[in-house]
């Protein structure tokens, strides 16, 4: 008995230093997440990204594989960020003629509210007493993840904190959208998509896509946009405000 | 194939990014830099090849795959961030609330009641 627990010990030190075993739990629990968001019928509080980190959490902690290791051995899906990064410049393209329509709110808007986005944020984060490496890891957390992640190592945050602050922002954002559209009487889909993409990055574009195509395109536009305008005046900001 | 080339396109914007990051030492990630690039060029151009459209759809669907271990890792933290969680939260909570206020009131006030936009 005591020699095929040696064996099993072994095998498990074995699979946890190879990356085969981090592409199972990483791509099985990607499968998994979006199949459990379809059965759920896509709740807009549990996405798909929150279901499969919660199976891969959970698995390493079942098989007590520490999550450094399991870092180590996903390193490669890591790598991909950088083109997939790049990537985005395409949806970004192909929605860029929607800012014709609205060009004067819209290029107005952007830098007030994707700056204040990160401000607010810092700011009520750094009344309270958080660390320095706290207020970097909420700056970008209304920034599409790619982006934010760049964003992060250059201002020298916590990427896994960030990542938390950045789930619970898009689940936020789309909740209040909704509330404080309401509240002002916003009917029109470009302004409703353009909110969500603006503050609630991936998830909240996922829910314009819900409303409608416009607001989707609109959103696209405004994460897009936001992404790109953040990762280059936060690094400036964020080191004058440091001083 | 041609999904490849069109990795091919996106990797070499990606490496164009980092080396105009290093070289001039720009504050920004060499992915941004290169996504900038890419739309530039799109712009300029006009039209997109189906390769570098189908290559960047793909990346982009499995986005989230690429973000999980980072994700994984917030389960993770929680003693180093000990004592710092209440405000992380209200920050989140308040800070949300008060950037989605700015964005549609600035958006409402600034475009005009005439024109709809519905569907």
């Amino acid at each position: 008995m005591s020699e095929l627990s040696g064996r099993l010990q072994e095998l498990l030190g074995l699979l946890s230093t190879s990356p085969a075993l981090a592409i199972v739990l990483t791509f099985g629990a990607f499968f998994a997440g979006n199949r459990t968001f379809r059965l759920l019928k896509q709740p807009v509080w549990l996405p798909p990204i929150l279901i499969s980190a919660m199976l891969v959490g959970g698995m390493i902690a079942i098989l007590r594989i520490d999550y450094a290791e399991y870092r180590e051995g996903s390193q490669w899906l890591t790598v991909l960020l950088g083109p997939a990064t790049v990537a985005l410049g395409v949806p970004l393209y192909q929605q860029m003629h929607h800012i014709r329509a609205l060009w004067r709110p819209i290029l107005f808007t952007l830098p007030v509210a994707a700056t204040m986005a990160a401000v607010y944020a810092v700011v009520i984060a750094a009344a309270l007493g958080a660390s320095e490496e706290v207020l970097a890891s909420l700056a970008p957390k209304s920034v599409t993840a790619p982006i934010a992640i760049g964003i992060t190592e250059q201002l020298g945050g916590s990427v896994s904190l960030m990542m938390g602050g950045l789930l619970i922002t898009g689940m936020l954002a789309t909740l209040f959208v909704d509330l404080i559209a309401g509240w002002l009487s916003i009917t029109d889909h470009r302004i409703l998509g353009f909110a969500l993409g603006l503050n609630g990055h991936a998830l909240g574009t996922a829910r314009a896509f819900e409303i409608g195509p416009t607001a989707g395109a609109f959103a696209s536009l405004g994460m897009g946009l936001t992404g790109v305008f953040t990762a280059m005046i936060l690094p400036l900001v964020f080191h004058l405000g440091a001083r | 194939m041609s999904m490849l080339y069109g990795f091919l396109v996106l990797t070499v914007f990606f490496i164009a990014g980092e080396v105009l990051r290093v070289l001039l030492a720009l504050p920004v990630s060499g992915g941004v830099i290169g996504m900038i690039l890419l739309t530039l060029l799109l712009m300029v151009r006009g039209s997109i090849s189906a390769s570098l459209a189908g290559a960047s759809q793909a990346l982009i669907s499995v986005l989230v795959l690429l973000i999980m271990p980072g994700v994984v890792g917030v389960f993770f933290v929680a003693d180093e961030f000990a004592g710092q969680w209440l405000a992380i939260g209200v920050a989140l909570a308040v800070g949300t609330l008060l950037s989605v206020l700015t964005t549609l009131w600035l958006m409402q006030r600034l475009s005009g009641p005439e024109d709809g936009g519905h569907e």
